[in-house]
Formats: structure tokens, C-alpha cells, sequence
């Protein structure tokens, strides 16, 4: 059936001409979809561009890979006219004073002022979309779903009822929102603040000559560095070129905030993908382990209890030494090679922490009904016992990827892990580390407060889900699982 | 009899862990896409393939793989370590280690106890006081704190110390308190530690760095304290005793704390794990020559033979505190090994 | 296991060893406010067994342990009075009469400090009640066990809980129980958790301890069976209430509650062999207020319109001087037939 018939259309239709509601919820869906759809094309034609870019072939321009990355290429660059509401341009505040008032800004109102606008509008807008998921939800609940109870309502309400969970839950979204629109968010660009930052120019109005002059963004960036208490631009103020800083600039005259957004965005995909990564491995292992128990789980405890005896943070450091010179520590500035090494040392603990429920669930009866039955031993893991352990995964995934997000940083700190210049937190931390008894000791501080706050908020969801799925249980959450290996 | 029993098979699982964890090393370090012998030349020597062959047959790394493992493996074992090839070099790794390991210990002995001192109290008050403000204050504060990074906590308290801040209206000058020290960071002085004096400066020199590098441990036991309380609080046991008549203090060191202790114990070890891991950031920010800064060197500077064996080094010292986990396990819970486990 | 005379040693004069009345126990929750024990009032007399009967959640262990000062947080005794020899425990705390009072609960195998040896907890309370210490306080220790039927008594001492069997460790919660040299024994549900064989011969124990010790023993079961076995007099709960009190005989012979007419139908024997065990449908509800009707009133076979308006009280339904109560509407006024 791979084509719709008219018949099926109709079906699917159907609902949203009998029921009003349903129909302006879906309205409104795509009417929000609409307001970003060019930013969505951008980046799904950037992705796969980006992905094909990964193989070493695609570098030639003749071969077939080659043309395909430049094809999308140029479909990004198609995408990237669209118009989208969140853009930089719709509420622009790159501008500069012409001796009585700002232009090139929002509105003509000031730089600071344009670029809360609009943080203001993609949070506000972010907002909107979980209104809408939750009101859909809602609906389902009462309309379209045939049981008016399933024991995920009563999770559901349990979360709901759980301020701390519910705390978690608030940063994670802010930080999320802030991952998504990292591009949007910055008083200006990565591409212009710091990697070509030569090839850009700065209009700005010069108070000695009274005059509006331009400047190479990357001059301008020399004389706006934060070194101390003499020359600094602290957070919230503006430089000599105009250009507001909501977090003030680093050392070398970069937009601080624009980094952080920037990091942000790196952080999450190197801890999503770790943590799905190691999710997996220890997920499958938990459950053959536990499925064919005594030697299998033996060997799989002595491997786990082997690299466990490897320092998490040593071992990071002595494969990150031995793979960033390969190919694929390339990939994505070295935050591919890190997911992978995340995955390969970091599923141990997970493993640890849901090898007891899914030894549980094997003595269950209806697993040996289902052998009776003759269903396969990888059948009878993924229904009958998958469903089982999933709570637990969210659970430990929530709190492994704070510890992801802390061992990231403390390599990058260290030099390691992610290559400069993709701007990742500790990075700015080590950046900030001369001045931090100086005026300008904002360049440390902040990105620290910042992962405290992120990591604090995973571990607060995961303590939510956890309390949600499994009131009883106050476990520790296996003092390595939430520390990133002790950075 | 049958927890000597329990700890000797403890002691035989810790055999292959060890094993595998060596083998997955020289895997590592030796197949790996890096050739270790290359790493160890300048630019200039690595022109020279006089002085690249020379290199390559001191590392063994002309003989056939098999071969080397077990030349390698025999020679961790007999711990021949050899010498080192980029830091300090041609020096012993025996005398290397020899030379920073105390510093590493004192600095992880002292953050442990920092962590068993102050988290474990606090947890235990929390726990024996649930729901009044101090309890959320403490397991706010434990979660906080347990959540930020080592590495920026360290530099943050660095430059609090240096600065010299005013506390209460007096200042607080940690260089000169109780024995003056030369600065704030750097390493410990060792040799003297037998003297009051010297002891009182090695300690002060590293009490910071283990502050922080017990943080998260702090943070860890701190919360698993406060609900082991609340959980055997509300055990039977606790009861009858209470109506045997046993009271006051009796009733929480006797009947409360000691019980509590029992799951504390994986906790401490397992925090050793991430003080051995998160020494390497915390002696860097505080300069103190230890073996995680030395392993973060060798592997900077591409000594991938120095990296190995420590690497080594850590997996006894990790499997060692695993024993000790049992053996205090023994100690602090009869059930243990009695239970046919 | 009654009296073979089927005394009660309630010689008019002498004092109740213990006497509760209306006692409330309450629970605040963030949600609700259970009132888990509702005013009950019940006497105890020296070296006579009391029993307190009621299915789970009736409010049965919350009594317990307010008899004894132990409920936890966010429980409260809120009123009533726990006069112990004269003296209101609520007033004058536990301090002085721990020890005269003591228990013994449901599940040994939580009531025993895992990490100290038995002896050494037996000791303990030896050390506090008897004030014996060192050598005399180990003999002693070792008599103890003997006396509860513990083989091999010297070397058991030196053990651990966990070394121990179900039936053997209730019978070490016994021994220290009485290291505490106790008047009254309030035994929670003491058999519960153990093999039906082992039982018998915790109840066995029991009794024969009673004779020689003199002891008064409150006797909290689920089960009419053990109940109607164990006990002199018979205090029936439901929702936190007393709702029939009666001389063992006397309540076997005439209950007047229906739902101590249905516990005894639960109990094996006295339902024809081929008839099904009639069992009462749906759950003792938590009383979270003031009652408005009768609380078993959704269960009651018998109920009538009325039930459901008017909450009862107890009436005296005893003849010729019989201490037999029941909070029932119908008590009294004729046979309730609940039985088919
Ligand atoms: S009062 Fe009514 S409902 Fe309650 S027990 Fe008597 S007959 Fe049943």
C-alpha cells in the first residue's frame, strides 16, 4: 500500500470535519510549523549536507557524493531565504547610533532592547508549542482515547503533582529552546564573531570624530576584550563598536552569549547521542545478561567491572588521545569520536543500575510462558521485557547526560575533546581562568553557573520521572551515574 | 569462615577484571590508529629512520603482536615498568610513580575524609530532622553542590582564597592561617609531613583541592545519608528497641546510625572512583604534581607507553578499593556472605 | 486457648491493668485526614488475654502502636486516655513504664536489628530493665532462649538474625520481649507471617508463658480463628471502631454484629463442609471524617435504608450482667439473620 487512496484520505479526514476542536488544534499546529518552516528546511537540507560531508569521498567535487553535498548545498542556502518569523533579520539588532538615533535595529528601538525582543519572541514561541502539545494531549485523553484509564495517567498525574520533577522539567526546556534556536539567540553569529570574523564588517558611531565609521569585526573584537579590570565589557553593557553583550566578551573581544548559546548546542548533541549510545549497549546486555543469566551475566559483570576499573575521565582522555588524529575524530570538531568513547565507557554504569530490574522481570512467569510458546529469546526481550525497563532508562539517561554535559566540558577544559574554535563551555571556563579574581571575572563564572543549573535540572527530572514511575523507590542515583567521571 | 570464603572469591573475580582491563589498555594504546613509537620522535628524529627503528624495537613494537602483549602483560606484572620516553625522560616510571603517587593519595585521603566528615553528618542531621527548613536547606545544598563542576569549582575557590576576603569582619588570610605556606597552589611538600609542621603545611596545601575534589562525593553522601536515616527510622527494629526501653542516644548510634552506615559503604568507594578520576582536572587547576597530572601529561605529549601503565597503575587502584569495599562490608553487615551470595 | 475454666479474672475490685478510652489516632497527610483509630475504648485486666480482631486496614496496628508511643509522623494521638496502672501514658510518656509494656510484631525478621547478635540485643534489655550486665546478663540471655524453645541455646546466642529461621526469630522477639520483664504483652499479628505449623507452636508458647509469667496479653489478629482460640474477651474493629465486644463464649454463641457474624463464618469450621467459605466482598473504607451513616453499612447484608442516614452506637446487648456491646441498629432488636 504505498499509495493513498482517496478512500483512505477520506478517513483520515474525516474526524476533522465532524469535530470543530480537533480541527482548529491542528490549525493552529500547522499554523505554528508555518512560522518556522523555512528555519526547519535549513536545517534539515544543512544536516544532510552535513552528514554526507562526514565521508572522506565527498571532499572530491566531481564524484557523485560531491555533487550531492553541493545540491543540498545549495538547497540550504533556497531555505535559508524563506521567510521565518524567529530570524535575524524579522527582529534584527545589529545596528549602530548615527549621532541621534540607532539604525539598522528593530524598530529603531536600541540593540539590547531588539535582542530581547527577541529571545522574548522564541521563547514565547517555544512556549506555545508545548500549550499546544499539552492541550492536545488533553483532548486525546478525554475524546479519542477508547480507555479512560492507563496506568501512565497516574504517572502522568504523579509528575504533574511533583515540583521538583516539575523544576527539572523548566530548565530542561529553557535549555533545550536555547539548543534549538542557539542561532537565533546570539547577539550575533558564530560565522561572524568568531570564525570568519575578518570578513565582516562593524558599523559604528565613533564619539571622537562623531561620526558613523565601519571597522573589521575581528578589529573591533581586539578592542573589546575583557583582560582584567582595565579593559573589560562586562555582561549587560555595550562595547565601543555599539555592539551589545548580554554576557559581556571574552578574552579575546568575543561575544560571550554567543559562544554560550553556541556550546549549548554542542553540549546536547554529543549528551543526547552518548547517552543514546550507551542507553542501548546497556539495554541490550542488561537484558541477554538477564535473559541467559549465569555465565553470560557472569562475563558481562567481569567486562562491566573492567572498564568500570579504568577511571571514567582517564580513559576519556587516553582514547581521545589515541582517535583525534583519525577520521572520524574529525567528525563534527571531535564530538562524534567523544559520543562514541562516551558510549563505549559510559553504558557500564547505566548497565549497573538496570541489570537488577530486568533480572527481576526474567523470573517473571509470563517469560517462561512465552518460551513455552516458542517465541524467540530476542522476541520474548523486546516485548515482554523492554516495556519494563524503559522507565528506568529515562530515568538514569536523564541523570547520565548532566554528567555527560560536566565530563564535556572538563575535557574541553583540559584542551581535549572538542577542537576550538567550536566554541564549547569549558572552553570559555578556561578562556576566563587568569581573570576571575579580576573585573572580569564574569567569563568563568557564568558558564559555570549555567552547567550547575542544566546538570541540577536533568538530575531533578530524572528525580521526577523517577519518583513518577516508581513512588517506592528512593535509590541513590549511583554516585557515578550523575558526575561525568568525576570532572 | 564463609566471609573469609565471600572475600577470597571477591578477591578471584578482581583477577580477570584486572586482566581485562590491562588487555583492553595495550589494545588501546598499542593497536590503536596511533603508532606510539612515532609519537615518541621530534619532527626531526622521525626523518631519521635509524632513530625511528630504535624506538620501535625499545617499545618491542618489531616483534609480532602476540608476542608483545605478552611481553608487555609479563612486564606489568613483575612491575617492570621501564623508563619514560618524553617526560623526564629516560627516567624510571617505578621512580616516577614512587615520586608522585604520595601526593595523589594525601590529596585523595584528605578529600575523602572531607567528604565522609562533613557529608555524612549532614546528611545524618537531615535525615533525623526530615521536612524542617535545615532539611531542605542541606539537600538543596547537597544536590547544588553535587552538580557543579569540579574543575570551575576548583578555580573559583582559588581565586576566593587569593583575594583574601573578608569574613565576619575579619580577613581571612589562608596563606599565613595556623603555618604560613609558599602559595596557595602547587604541590604538597612530603618530606616532612612526620613533623607537626610539616604535617599542618602538606595537609593546608592540599585541603582545598580535596574540598573540591570531595564536592560531589560530599553532595552524594550527604543525600544517600539522609535517606538511609529516614528508612531506618521507620524499620520495626527501631520501634522494639524503643519499647525494650532504649533511648536517646542509645537509640540513634546503636540502632540508627550503625545501620544506616551499610549503604553508605558502596557509596564512599564508589566515590573513590571519581576522585581518582577527577584528580587529573583538580591537580592541574591547583598545580599539584600528582599522578593524574602526570597522566594528563603523558598524554599531552604523546608518551603513550608512560600512559599505559599508569593507566595500569589506576586499575589496581581501583580494584583494590573494590576489595577494600568488601572487606568494609564484612565488617559493617553480618549478612553479607552469609547469605549464600 | 482460653482459660480452662473459662474465667476472666474480672473479679469485680480489682483494677484493669490497662484501660483505653477513646482513643483517637489520626494521620495528616498533604491530601486527607485519616482518622485511623476513631475513639475505641477497651479495659485489660492482669494475666487475661484481649483480643482485637479485624481485617486489614481496620485500624488494628495503629492501635498497637499507639498503645505503646510509637506512631510515626504525620500520626497523632489526639485524645483519649491510656490509663497504665493508674497513670495516663499520654500525660506521663513511656519513659518509666517501657519494658511493663511491650510487644511483639508481625514480622521477626524486621523486629531484630540485623547487625547485632541476639544475644547481644537480649542483653540489652536485661541491661535495662533487670539491670543485669557481663556474665550473669549472658546466662540470663541463654535461659531466656531455653525458655522460648530454642535448641542449642549457648551457641545461638552468639548468632545473628538472619542466621535464624521465621519461627525462630519470633520466638527470639519473645525472649527479649520478656528480658523486658513485661505486664502486658501486646502481640501484633504474631503469627502472620509464619508456616501454619509454626503457628501453633508460637501459640503454644504464648500461652504457656501467660500461665507461668502471669501476663496480661492483648492479642491483635485478622484472624477469628487464632482470635477465638487465643482470647478471653474479644473486641471486634472495623474502620477505626470497636463495633462488638463480648466474652469469648458469649460471642461465639450470640454475635450481634453483622460483621462479626461474617468473620466467624470465615473461619473454617463453622461452615458446613460443602458449602463455599462466605467471604465479604470489597474493603474496610478509610475513615477520612466524621461518619454519616453506618461504615460497613456498603457491605452489610443486612443493611436497611436507615444505615445509610444514621451512624450507630454501641448498645449493651448483654443478659443478666454480660459485658457484650455492638454498634449496630438492629442489635438487640431481633436475631440479625445475615446468614442464608
Ligand atoms: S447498622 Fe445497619 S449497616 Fe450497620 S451493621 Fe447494623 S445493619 Fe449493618
Amino acid at each position: 500500500m504505498a499509495t493513498t487512496t482517496p478512500a483512505d484520505n477520506r478517513r483520515l479526514l474525516a474526524p476533522l470535519q465532524d469535530d470543530p476542536k480537533l480541527a482548529a488544534w491542528v490549525a493552529v499546529g500547522l499554523f505554528l510549523f508555518a512560522l518556522q518552516a523555512g528555519a526547519v528546511a535549513h536545517f534539515l537540507t544543512g544536516l544532510v549536507a552535513d552528514l554526507l560531508g562526514i565521508f572522506p569521498t565527498a571532499e572530491a567535487s566531481n564524484s557523485v557524493l560531491g555533487r550531492l553535498v553541493g545540491l543540498f548545498e545549495v538547497a540550504q542556502r533556497r531555505a535559508a531565504e524563506l521567510p521565518t518569523l524567529l530570524s535575524r533579520d524579522v527582529v534584527p539588532n545589529a545596528g549602530h547610533w548615527n549621532g541621534d538615533r540607532w539604525v539598522g535595529t528593530f524598530m529603531g528601538f536600541s540593540p539590547a532592547v531588539s535582542w530581547g525582543i527577541r529571545v522574548t519572541l522564541v521563547y514565547a514561541y517555544a512556549f506555545t508549542w508545548v500549550v499546544w502539545a499539552v492541550l492536545g494531549y488533553r483532548y486525546y485523553r478525554e475524546q479519542y482515547r477508547v480507555a479512560d484509564w492507563t496506568p501512565r495517567d497516574d504517572i502522568v498525574d504523579r509528575f504533574r503533582s511533583h515540583g521538583w520533577g516539575l523544576f527539572g522539567a523548566t530548565i530542561v526546556f529553557l535549555f533545550v529552546v536555547m539548543v534549538v534556536f542557539a542561532p537565533t539567540l546570539g547577539p550575533t553569529t558564530v560565522e561572524q564573531n568568531m570564525e570568519s570574523s575578518y570578513d565582516y564588517e562593524t558599523t559604528y558611531w565613533n564619539s571622537e570624530t562623531e561620526e558613523v565609521e565601519t571597522i573589521l569585526t575581528g578589529e573591533a573584537n581586539l578592542n573589546s576584550k575583557s583582560t582584567g579590570d582595565q579593559s573589560r565589557v562586562m555582561p549587560m553593557s555595550y562595547d565601543d563598536f555599539g555592539r551589545f553583550h548580554p554576557f559581556g566578551t571574552l578574552p579575546n573581544g568575543r561575544d560571550l552569549f554567543t559562544f554560550i548559546v553556541a556550546g549549548s548546542r554542542i553540549s546536547l548533541v554529543i549528551g543526547l547521542l552518548s547517552v543514546g549510545l550507551s542507553a542501548a549497549l546497556a539495554v541490550t546486555l542488561a537484558m541477554t545478561s538477564a535473559y541467559y543469566k549465569g555465565r553470560v551475566d557472569l562475563g558481562t559483570v567481569l567486562l562491566s567491572d573492567a572498564v568500570m576499573a579504568m577511571p571514567q575521565l582517564l580513559l576519556l582522555i587516553m582514547l581521545i588521545t589515541v582517535l583525534s588524529d583519525s577520521w572520524v575524530g574529525e567528525i563534527y570538531s571531535g564530538g562524534f569520536v567523544l559520543a562514541l568513547i562516551f558510549a563505549f565507557t559510559g553504558w557500564t554504569y547505566m548497565w549497573r543500575s538496570i541489570r537488577g530490574p530486568a533480572l527481576q522481570i526474567s523470573e517473571r512467569t509470563w517469560i517462561d510462558a512465552a518460551q513455552s510458546f516458542g517465541q524467540r529469546p530476542w522476541t520474548i526481550m523486546r516485548k515482554h521485557m523492554l516495556p519494563y525497563i524503559t522507565g528506568y532508562i529515562l530515568v538514569y539517561g536523564s541523570m547520565t547526560l548532566g554528567g555527560a554535559i560536566i565530563a564535556i566540558a572538563g575535557l574541553s577544559y583540559l584542551g581535549l575533546g572538542v577542537a576550538p574554535p567550536t566554541p564549547e563551555w569549558g572552553r570559555a571556563i578556561q578562556l576566563g581562568q587568569e581573570y576571575v579574581n579580576t573585573g572580569s571575572w564574569h567569563i568563568s563564572l557564568i558558564p559555570g553557573l549555567l552547567i550547575t543549573l542544566v546538570v541540577t535540572g536533568f538530575n531533578a527530572l530524572g528525580d521526577g520521572i523517577r519518583d513518577a514511575i516508581d513512588p517506592q523507590s528512593d535509590t541513590g542515583t549511583g554516585g557515578a551515574a550523575g558526575r561525568g567521571g568525576g570532572a | 569462615m564463609s566471609r573469609l570464603r565471600y572475600l577470597g572469591k571477591r578477591f578471584l573475580l578482581s583477577i580477570p577484571v584486572v586482566w581485562l582491563g590491562a588487555s583492553m589498555t595495550w589494545f588501546i594504546i598499542f593497536m590503536g590508529p596511533i603508532d606510539p613509537a612515532s609519537r615518541l620522535l621530534s619532527e626531526g628524529q622521525l626523518r631519521n629512520p635509524a632513530a625511528y627503528q630504535a624506538a620501535e624495537t625499545q617499545l618491542g613494537l618489531n616483534q609480532p603482536p602476540l608476542q608483545h602483549y605478552f611481553d608487555w602483560m609479563s612486564s606489568l606484572l613483575r612491575f617492570d615498568l621501564g623508563q619514560t620516553w618524553v617526560l623526564y625522560e629516560g627516567s624510571s616510571v617505578n621512580a616516577l610513580i614512587l615520586d608522585f603517587l604520595p601526593r595523589t593519595l594525601w590529596l585523595g585521603l584528605w578529600s575523602v575524609l572531607i567528604a565522609i566528615l562533613i557529608g555524612v553528618p549532614l546528611g545524618f542531621y537531615a535525615g533525623m530532622n526530615s521536612n524542617t527548613v535545615a532539611d531542605y536547606v542541606a539537600s538543596l545544598g547537597g544536590i547544588v553542590w553535587r552538580a557543579m563542576p569540579n574543575f570551575w569549582l576548583a578555580i573559583i575557590l582559588l581565586a576566593v582564597l587569593s583575594t583574601s576576603p573578608v569574613l565576619f569582619g575579619y580577613r581571612f588570610e589562608w596563606e599565613t592561617l595556623f603555618v604560613s605556606i609558599d602559595a596557595i597552589s602547587g604541590s604538597p611538600d612530603m618530606t616532612r609531613i612526620d613533623t607537626p609542621d610539616g604535617f599542618v603545611a602538606a595537609t593546608k596545601k592540599v585541603l582545598p583541592a580535596a574540598l573540591v575534589l570531595g564536592s560531589a562525593s560530599m553532595g552524594n553522601e550527604m543525600r544517600i545519608g539522609r535517606t538511609a536515616i529516614l528508612e531506618v527510622r521507620n524499620e520495626d527494629y527501631v520501634d522494639f528497641a524503643k519499647a525494650k526501653g532504649v533511648s536517646g542516644r542509645l537509640l540513634v548510634w546503636k540502632h540508627i546510625f550503625r545501620n544506616a552506615l551499610i549503604p553508605l559503604v558502596p557509596i564512599i568507594t564508589s566515590e573513590a572512583f571519581l576522585l581518582i578520576g577527577g584528580s587529573v582536572l583538580v591537580e592541574t587547576v591547583f598545580g599539584i604534581n600528582g599522578i593524574g597530572q602526570l597522566f594528563y601529561q603523558a598524554s599531552v605529549q604523546g608518551d603513550l607507553p608512560l600512559v599505559g601503565t599508569l593507566m595500569y597503575v589506576f586499575i589496581l587502584m581501583t580494584v583494590g578499593i573494590n576489595l577494600l569495599q568488601d572487606v568494609l562490608y564484612t565488617v559493617i553487615d553480618p549478612r553479607v556472605g552469609l547469605e549464600g551470595s | 486457648m482460653s482459660r480452662p475454666d473459662g474465667s476472666t479474672d474480672r473479679t469485680p475490685g480489682r483494677e484493669p491493668l490497662l484501660s483505653v478510652s477513646d482513643l483517637r489516632t489520626v494521620f495528616y497527610t498533604d491530601k486527607e485526614t485519616i482518622h485511623a483509630v476513631d475513639g475505641i475504648s477497651f479495659d485489660i485486666y492482669p494475666g487475661e488475654t484481649v483480643g482485637l480482631v479485624g481485617e486489614s486496614g481496620s485500624g488494628k496496628s495503629v492501635t498497637a502502636r499507639s498503645l505503646l508511643g510509637l506512631v510515626d509522623e504525620p500520626g497523632v494521638v489526639e485524645e483519649g486516655t491510656l490509663e497504665f496502672k493508674g497513670e495516663d501514658l499520654l500525660e506521663t510518656g513511656w519513659a518509666e513504664y517501657r519494658g511493663d509494656l511491650s510487644i511483639v510484631f508481625q514480622d521477626p525478621s524486621n523486629a531484630l536489628n540485623p547487625v547485632y547478635t541476639v544475644g547481644n540485643q537480649i542483653r540489652e534489655a536485661l541491661a535495662i530493665h533487670q539491670g543485669l550486665r557481663g556474665s550473669a546478663a549472658r546466662e540470663r540471655a541463654i535461659e531466656l532462649l531455653e525458655a522460648v524453645g530454642i535448641p542449642d541455646a549457648p551457641r545461638r546466642v552468639k548468632e545473628y538474625p538472619h542466621q535464624f529461621s521465621g519461627g525462630m526469630q519470633q520466638r527470639a522477639v519473645i525472649a527479649i520481649a520478656l528480658a523486658c520483664d513485661p505486664d502486658l504483652l501486646v502481640c501484633d499479628e504474631p503469627t502472620t507471617a509464619l508456616d501454619v505449623t509454626i503457628q501453633a507452636q508460637i501459640l503454644d508458647l504464648l500461652d504457656e508463658l501467660q500461665r507461668e509469667e502471669d501476663l496480661a496479653i492483648l492479642f491483635i489478629s485478622h484472624d477469628m480463628g487464632v482470635i477465638e482460640e487465643t482470647a478471653d474477651r474479644i473486641n471486634v474493629i472495623y474502620a477505626g471502631e470497636i463495633v462488638e465486644r463480648a466474652p469469648t463464649e458469649r460471642l461465639l454463641a450470640a454475635p450481634e454484629h453483622p460483621y462479626t457474624e461474617a468473620l466467624l463464618n470465615s473461619i473454617p469450621g463453622r461452615t458446613p463442609p460443602d458449602q463455599r467459605l462466605p467471604t465479604l466482598d470489597g474493603e474496610v473504607p478509610t475513615p477520612d471524617g466524621p461518619a454519616e451513616s453506618c461504615r460497613f453499612a456498603p457491605r452489610c447484608p443486612v443493611a436497611v435504608e436507615e444505615c445509610h442516614e444514621t451512624p450507630p452506637d454501641a448498645v449493651a446487648v448483654g443478659e443478666n450482667g454480660t459485658d457484650h456491646s455492638a454498634a449496630c441498629l438492629l442489635a438487640g432488636e431481633s436475631e440479625p439473620e445475615g446468614e442464608q
